[in-house]
């Protein structure tokens, strides 16, 4: 009930084309590629990305905003899509795939990639100790694999 | 069902063809031969070669220059022994979608496949988004259209999904002081299921239709602090699934600590999946994991960070905790890092029959790249506190040498040598043809 009240207000609310914000959209690409390794906007940026209102230095690639990108990708991808095509992010992020992605990406070392080295010794562990990072992936989509030995359901 | 999926591959592709010669375009493709073999004692001896192709695409500046396609999907097909599953070929889909951008208030309309990620709403759709801001610090955003349906579950003639969806996401900001924002969706009626025990899921309320709603936020109370954050309602179970939060403070300038505080009911949160609801026997409903990390980037030279992370289930306790130093040396070229991590789990997160769960984690790597060639190793080891499998370790070491033939063009081999408790010692090569290009419109690459 709540959901469909909610939609309800959307509907006309995205309808109202006069309401639109009168600010600049934000670039289709950034000027140019920042190549590989961490991207640190503070490099080259100060203060605020306008019309995100949130500052440069809160998208810096440091190794807890690799770690906890979601947070950032579920509010302002429009940011992230400046310097990503969706095809990075389905490297890791797949509604089908076959290849871990510290394999497909081998050549590159110095990636925080997901599941190197024997995963599948490893992920009954690790599945037990946080599944819900695990559901994330594996929940709704891409668990071709695991019913190999994960048969009715997710017992074995 | 397959066939279809490759002539809608192979249609959409052509019709890339005559927007490529327009439009600003990059193409990114990457041509994958694996090669391993699976030679356990007591089954049949295998080789794997499978061949996968990546291709993506993308066509920008199109029309008025606001319009853009962006399109991406792979192929397997197995070159010896079947490979993944009964499929000697398989391929997928990812997305493709035509996309179009307002010069004003970050406006946008697509349609197509898509993958949608909005507050707590993460879905992969066949239809339509469209997105404004608004005046006042107001934005929306909403979709609808069809799920992307994945591969059946086991004696399943469905993936646990409905067939159409709808959400979207309501934000107000404050100043680049705080965000607010409201998020849910809504997805037909999760299908019958054959099996009996998965029709006791269904029956025992543990399985059910995709029905979210949620709430999130940013602040940004002063220069050095940074707080964001989660909590999702099931509103099938009417539960809250998940609180996730996560506090940063930026002392100085290359300094960052963060905090997070995650807490999920496991049946609220995996709901909707067949396979994770039906794991809850093993793991009971409620976990809570808190944890701290600290990084500081030194000359841009060296990055130090130190993590910690403590999990709570009802059937055990863990800790990891660790660090990584990283080094990146001749303008980037020469990348190089080791970490250690240790990972102390209770009894019940150990992998039966072993007694313990405890693992210490150690991985040092290597890597050189130049206009003409690039190199890398990479070592990393489990070492285990009791055996798993009579096996004390599981570690694995690769190797990668490739050459750059153009520009775009580049050719790398890996090799990939280790032991493990899964096989008596496994050895892997694969093949890798990369082709990275960018086309403007206009005349001239960049
Ligand atoms: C090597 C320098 C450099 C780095 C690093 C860098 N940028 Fe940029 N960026 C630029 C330049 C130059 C421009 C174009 C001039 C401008 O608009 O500021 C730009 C433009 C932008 C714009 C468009 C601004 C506008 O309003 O038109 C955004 C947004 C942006 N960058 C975000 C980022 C983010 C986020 C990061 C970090 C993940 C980052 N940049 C890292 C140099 C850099
Ligand atoms: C200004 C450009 C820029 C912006 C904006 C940007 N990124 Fe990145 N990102 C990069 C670069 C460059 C890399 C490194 C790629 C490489 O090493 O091959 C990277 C790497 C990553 C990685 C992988 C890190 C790893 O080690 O594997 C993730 C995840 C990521 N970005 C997520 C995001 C998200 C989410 C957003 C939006 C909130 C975003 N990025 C915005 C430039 C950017
Ligand atoms: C290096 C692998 C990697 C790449 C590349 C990557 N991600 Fe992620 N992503 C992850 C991991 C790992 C998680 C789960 C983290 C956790 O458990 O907290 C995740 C989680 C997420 C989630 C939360 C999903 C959910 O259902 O809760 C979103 C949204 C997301 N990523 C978006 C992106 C986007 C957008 C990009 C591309 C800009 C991207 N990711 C690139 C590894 C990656
Ligand atoms: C960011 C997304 C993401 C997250 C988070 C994630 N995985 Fe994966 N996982 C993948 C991808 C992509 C593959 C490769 C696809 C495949 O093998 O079918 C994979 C493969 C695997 C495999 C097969 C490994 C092999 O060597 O064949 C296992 C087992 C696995 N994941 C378990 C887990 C567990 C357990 C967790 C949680 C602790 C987890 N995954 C979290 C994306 C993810
Ligand atoms: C080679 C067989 C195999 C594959 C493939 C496999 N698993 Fe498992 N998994 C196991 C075993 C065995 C355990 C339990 C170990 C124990 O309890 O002793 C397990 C445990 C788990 C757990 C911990 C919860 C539990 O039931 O104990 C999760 C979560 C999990 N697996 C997820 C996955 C996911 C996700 C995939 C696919 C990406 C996957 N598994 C693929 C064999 C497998």
């Amino acid at each position: 009930m709540v959901q469909i009240a909610l939609l309800a207000a959307m509907v006309p609310l995205a309808a109202c084309s006069w309401m639109f914000s009168p600010e600049t959209s934000l670039p289709g690409r950034h000027p140019f590629d920042l190549g590989e390794g961490r991207a640190l906007c503070g490099e080259c940026h100060e203060g605020r990305i306008k019309g995100v209102g949130k500052p440069f230095a809160s998208f810096s690639h440091s190794p807890e905003f690799v770690r906890n990108h979601r947070l950032r990708a579920a509010r302002d991808e429009q940011v992230c899509v400046l310097c990503h095509h969706g095809s990075f992010c389905n490297d890791c992020h797949a509604g089908k795939t076959e290849i871990k992605p510290s394999v497909k990406l081998g050549n590159r070392p110095d990636r925080e990639l997901i599941h190197r080295g024997d995963y599948v010794s490893l992920h009954m562990i690790d599945g037990k100790s946080d599944p819900t990072s695990c559901y994330r992936c594996h929940g709704r989509a891409n668990n071709e694999k695991c019913a190999a030995c994960h048969r009715g359901g997710g017992r074995r | 069902m397959k066939k279809n999926l490759y002539r809608l591959l192979s249609a959409v592709f052509l019709m890339a063809l005559p927007a490529a010669a327009l439009a600003d375009t990059s193409v990114d493709s990457a041509t994958i031969f694996r090669f391993s073999q699976d030679s356990r004692p007591g089954f049949q001896k295998k080789d794997f070669t499978p061949a996968t192709q990546f291709l993506g695409a993308d066509f920008e500046k199109l029309g008025d220059g606001n319009l853009s396609l962006h399109l991406y999907g792979w192929g397997r097909y197995d070159l010896a022994d079947k490979s993944y599953n009964n499929d000697r070929a398989d391929g997928a889909l990812t997305y493709a979608y035509a996309q179009y951008r307002t010069d004003q208030a970050n406006g946008l309309i697509r349609f197509g496949r898509f993958f949608i990620n909005e507050g707590i709403v993460n879905e992969h759709v066949d239809g339509l988004n469209v997105r404004s801001d608004l005046p006042l610090g107001f934005g929306i955003s909403a979709f609808g259209g069809a799920t992307v349906h994945t591969v059946h579950m086991p004696g399943e003639i469905t993936d646990g999904k409905g067939d159409g969806l709808v959400g979207g996401r309501l934000h107000y900001r404050y100043k680049g002081m705080l965000e607010l924002g409201v998020s849910g969706v809504y997805e037909s009626d999760a299908p019958a299921l054959n099996q009996a025990s998965n029709q006791q899921l269904a029956a025992s309320g543990r399985f059910g239709s995709h029905r979210l709603l949620g709430g999130d936020v940013w602040l940004n109370p002063h220069r050095m602090v940074e707080i964001m954050g989660h909590s999702s309602y099931n509103a099938e179970t009417e539960g809250v699934a998940e609180h996730s939060y996560l506090l940063n403070v930026k002392p100085l300038k290359d300094l960052v600590l963060t905090g997070e505080f995650n807490e999920y009911r496991d049946r609220d949160l995996f709901f909707s999946s067949i396979f994770f609801a039906g794991l809850l026997d093993n793991l009971n409903d409620r976990s809570r994991t808190m944890g701290g990390r600290a990084s500081y980037e030194l000359n841009r030279m060296v990055e130090i960070s130190g993590d910690f992370k403590h999990f709570t289930r009802e059937i055990g306790k863990a800790d990891r905790f660790g660090g990584d130093i990283r080094f990146a040396l001749l303008d980037k070229a020469l990348r190089t890092g080791v970490g250690y991590h240790y990972l102390r789990a209770s009894r019940n997160f150990a992998v039966a029959p072993s007694a313990s769960g405890s693992f210490h984690e150690a991985r040092a790597y290597a890597m050189h790249d130049t206009k003409s060639y690039f190199a890398a190793v990479d070592a990393i080891g489990y070492f285990f506190k009791e055996n798993i499998n009579n096996k004390s370790s599981a570690w694995e070491v690769t190797g990668s040498l490739g050459c750059r033939l153009t520009p775009a063009l580049a050719l790398s081999g890996d090799v990939s040598y280790g032991k493990n408790p899964q096989f008596v010692d496994d050895m892997k090569g694969l093949i890798r043809l990369t082709y990275n290009m960018n086309y403007t419109g206009k005349g001239g690459t960049k």
